[in-house]
């Protein structure tokens, strides 16, 4: 049963990736696109352009934030054994907002920043760069906190309350800024998987191989975590250990892409529900490919639509994550399988 | 006894019904004139005996929705008839500005000793208003939401300018006009030419008392200006061009109601969006503008970079387009000075021969040989 969903699955992916490539605000025949993407004919130099340097490392972005995204969410519902826990909640998105807030809003005006460049990071690597630093500065405050306390659900309270002096922050800073910074840092926080191209692409999926393979690696651990701190215990499991590791690689991933694309709200929290009530299961071992999968499929979907194909415009994608997203998972929870897992 | 009562409360409100139509009566001094607006559509200035008349429009024609200031002298009594005009004493002594507009109109007329307030220090390009503010005759009161209402009081300014059109809710700065600051709403980002654009000077000349200097000032942009465009679209060759950056994937680009886009077809070239009328400029995505900016002859005025090596750092695909390869990129940021204010935006607002002669000597370098750059700089 559960590999016909997987195959399913798959080949909602396959056809996705193929449409979210082929359409788009110039029409360009899905022959062709077949042809650019598979032969070396020789085409029109803008279409080629179009579709190897936009649209396909959009799509490949896409799959990439769409698995980190999910399997974080899970991670952290896990932990926390709370159905609303999701990449956000600890902070991490707030720290890596502040990251570019200190960038964006300061831009062109403090002689640090010319330092900065001079150290040969400047354009769109300083924004990732100075996301990632913010991510994780508030990623050690969360560790090093959480290690002395044994209750999950402080932590989460924790994770929250920092989370919410860090968006105070920006807010104070965004208050004192011109209205151009600030629109720069809205359009940020609207999210976008259209920027990350190249070098940056391979880094980023580098950065989730890597949460992911934790990710993996510690299922057993977050199966021993869902059925209490104490069970676990009695596993011969080290509890402080498991957390900072699951800590850790929810950092690495919602850190990361929030580094590239923006705080990406929704998926991180939708699609583990998504995935317990498609397979039935509360096994890591199934829900972490199964979130990879889901998480993939439906943020090729929601670019597909954030395209608007035929239209010149596109809208953000953390609009439609939310809009798409939302009353999908309302249907599944409400419907006829129940939220299991806690 | 109550009928007499009666009979005088009649005689009363006779009274008072007699006199309204005598308050209606606008003008107790005669109209002698209105200053000649040749471009700009977003304001006009009527001249009476003892006062002068500002309006200011909605965006597009004359439409009845008007702000309305008085200008007099001070001193002088308040003309009857302008319930809801604001008053301003003239000339102007001391001037809040809030954009680097309102310096450069206020430097143009002569009169940027006259600034005694910015939105923001940091902004300024201007010789003179950055001299002021280091000798503190200058002080910051913020902009939009984080303007300080206590502090701009107490400063007793003849006026404060702000950007906006009468269309915004004029009900934000209340504060400051119950309390008796005029301020001034200017809306000259929403002309649609550079001449109407560069016009509104004359609006600061009639607040500074400069209207002989101010037009003689004009009418030599305009000569040069026309002289200029003539030069331009009778040029044979014309070039294609793209201008700005795309940002998170949306590339804005002017529409054909942007005074950018006038300026394009006056240096004659060749613009695909100068025929889409919308709000100025396009929220296009990037792979619409891709293709243009492929084969385009031009890139102009790429942000906030001063080397191709910075725009390949913000994204390596800008590599692939035509300018970048043949070396046709130039941005308008020459003029960019240590505190990061780039002057195109203030004095380039009220000198557009300038902009225009830097963008015919970009595009046909030859009908303005050995013409020096004044706004704009080439990347390498």
């Amino acid at each position: 049963m559960n590999k016909l969903k997987i195959s399913v699955l798959l080949a909602i992916i396959f056809a996705a990736f193929l449409l979210d490539v082929a359409l788009g605000s110039i029409h360009i025949p899905v022959r062709d696109v077949l042809k650019i993407l598979f032969t070396a004919d020789k085409m029109d130099e803008g279409w080629i352009y179009i579709i190897e340097k936009i649209r396909l490392p959009k799509a490949m972005t896409a799959v990439l934030v769409g698995c980190g995204l999910s399997v974080s969410g899970l991670q952290m519902q896990t932990l926390f054994r709370n159905p609303l826990a999701g990449p956000s909640v600890l902070g991490i998105t707030a720290g890596a907002s502040l990251g570019v807030a200190l960038v964006m809003l300061s831009a062109g005006t403090i002689t640090s920043l010319y330092t900065i460049k001079e150290l040969g990071i400047s354009g769109s690597w300083l924004i990732i760069v100075a996301s990632s630093l913010g991510a994780a500065l508030i990623m050690v405050i969360i560790v090093s906190i959480s290690s002395s306390l044994k209750d999950n659900v402080i932590v989460l309270i924790i994770g929250v309350m920092i989370g919410n002096i860090t968006l105070s922050v920006i807010s104070i800073w965004q208050y004192f800024s011109s209205p151009e910074l600030i629109k720069d840092y809205l359009m940020w926080t609207f999210g976008s998987l259209g920027g990350v191209t190249g070098e940056q692409l391979i880094l980023l999926a580098i950065v989730v191989a890597m949460g992911l393979l934790i990710s993996f690696f510690s299922s057993k651990l977050l199966d021993a975590l869902l059925l209490g701190d104490n069970y676990a215990r009695s596993m011969g499991l080290t509890v402080q250990r498991a957390r900072l590791l699951i800590i850790g690689s929810t950092s690495l991933l919602a850190g990361g892409i929030t580094a590239f694309c923006g705080p990406i709200g929704f998926i991180g929290i939708a699609v583990p529900h998504l995935a317990r009530a498609l397979f039935n299961t509360s096994s890591h071992r199934v829900l972490i490919p199964a979130c990879c999968l889901i998480g993939t499929a439906l943020m090729l979907i929601c670019d597909i639509v954030a395209q608007l194909p035929g239209s010149q415009t596109v809208l953000p994608i953390n609009v439609i994550t939310a809009l798409v997203g939302s009353p999908v998972v309302i249907w599944i929870i409400a419907g006829p399988t129940k939220l299991r897992g806690f | 006894m109550m009928k007499k009562i009666n009979c005088i409360l009649v005689f009363l409100l006779l009274a008072v019904a007699c006199k309204q139509p005598s308050t209606e009566k606008k003008h107790i001094s005669a109209k002698t004139g209105a200053a000649e607006i040749r471009y700009a559509k977003g304001f006009s200035i009527d001249y009476y005996d003892a006062y002068k008349l500002i309006s200011i429009y909605t965006g597009e024609g004359k439409s009845h929705d008007t702000m309305q200031y008085v200008l007099l002298p001070k001193g002088s009594k308040a003309p009857a008839g302008y319930a809801k005009a604001q008053l301003i004493h003239i000339p102007v002594k001391k001037l809040i500005a809030t954009s680097s507009m309102h310096v450069a109109l206020a430097d143009f007329a002569g009169a940027a000793d006259a600034i005694t307030g910015l939105g923001s220090l940091q902004y300024v390009s201007s010789a003179q208003v950055r001299k002021n503010i280091v000798a503190g005759k200058v002080k910051e009161v913020g902009i939009d939401g984080t303007m300080n209402d206590e502090m701009l009081i107490s400063m007793k300014p003849d006026l404060v300018m702000v950007m906006g059109n009468p269309d915004a809710k004029f009900s934000k700065y209340e504060t400051l006009t119950s309390a008796g600051v005029p301020v001034m709403l200017n809306s000259e980002w929403l002309e649609t030419t550079p001449l109407g654009r560069a016009e509104w000077v004359k609006l600061m000349a009639a607040l500074m008392d400069q209207e002989n200097l101010v037009n003689e000032k004009f009418d030599t942009v305009e000569k040069e200006y026309k002289k200029l465009a003539q030069l331009g679209k009778t040029a044979k060759h014309k070039p294609t061009l793209v201008n700005g950056m795309p940002y998170k994937g949306t590339w804005y680009v002017p529409d054909g109601d942007s005074y950018m886009v006038q300026f394009f077809k006056d240096a004659g070239t060749t613009y695909k969006w100068g025929n889409v009328h919308g709000k100025g400029s396009l929220p296009l995505n990037f792979e619409t503008v891709a293709p243009e900016a492929l084969k385009a002859d031009f890139w102009l005025s790429p942000g906030n970079v001063n080397s191709k090596k910075e725009i390949n750092a913000i994204d390596a695909r800008y590599a692939y387009f035509k300018p970048f390869k043949t070396g046709t990129v130039f941005n308008n940021n020459k003029r960019t000075n240590d505190l990061g204010s780039n002057d195109f935006w203030e004095s380039g607002a009220v000198n557009p021969h300038l902009v225009l002669g830097d963008l015919i000597r970009i595009l046909h370098p030859e009908l303005l040989p050995g013409r020096e750059l004044v706004y704009y700089q080439k990347l390498n």
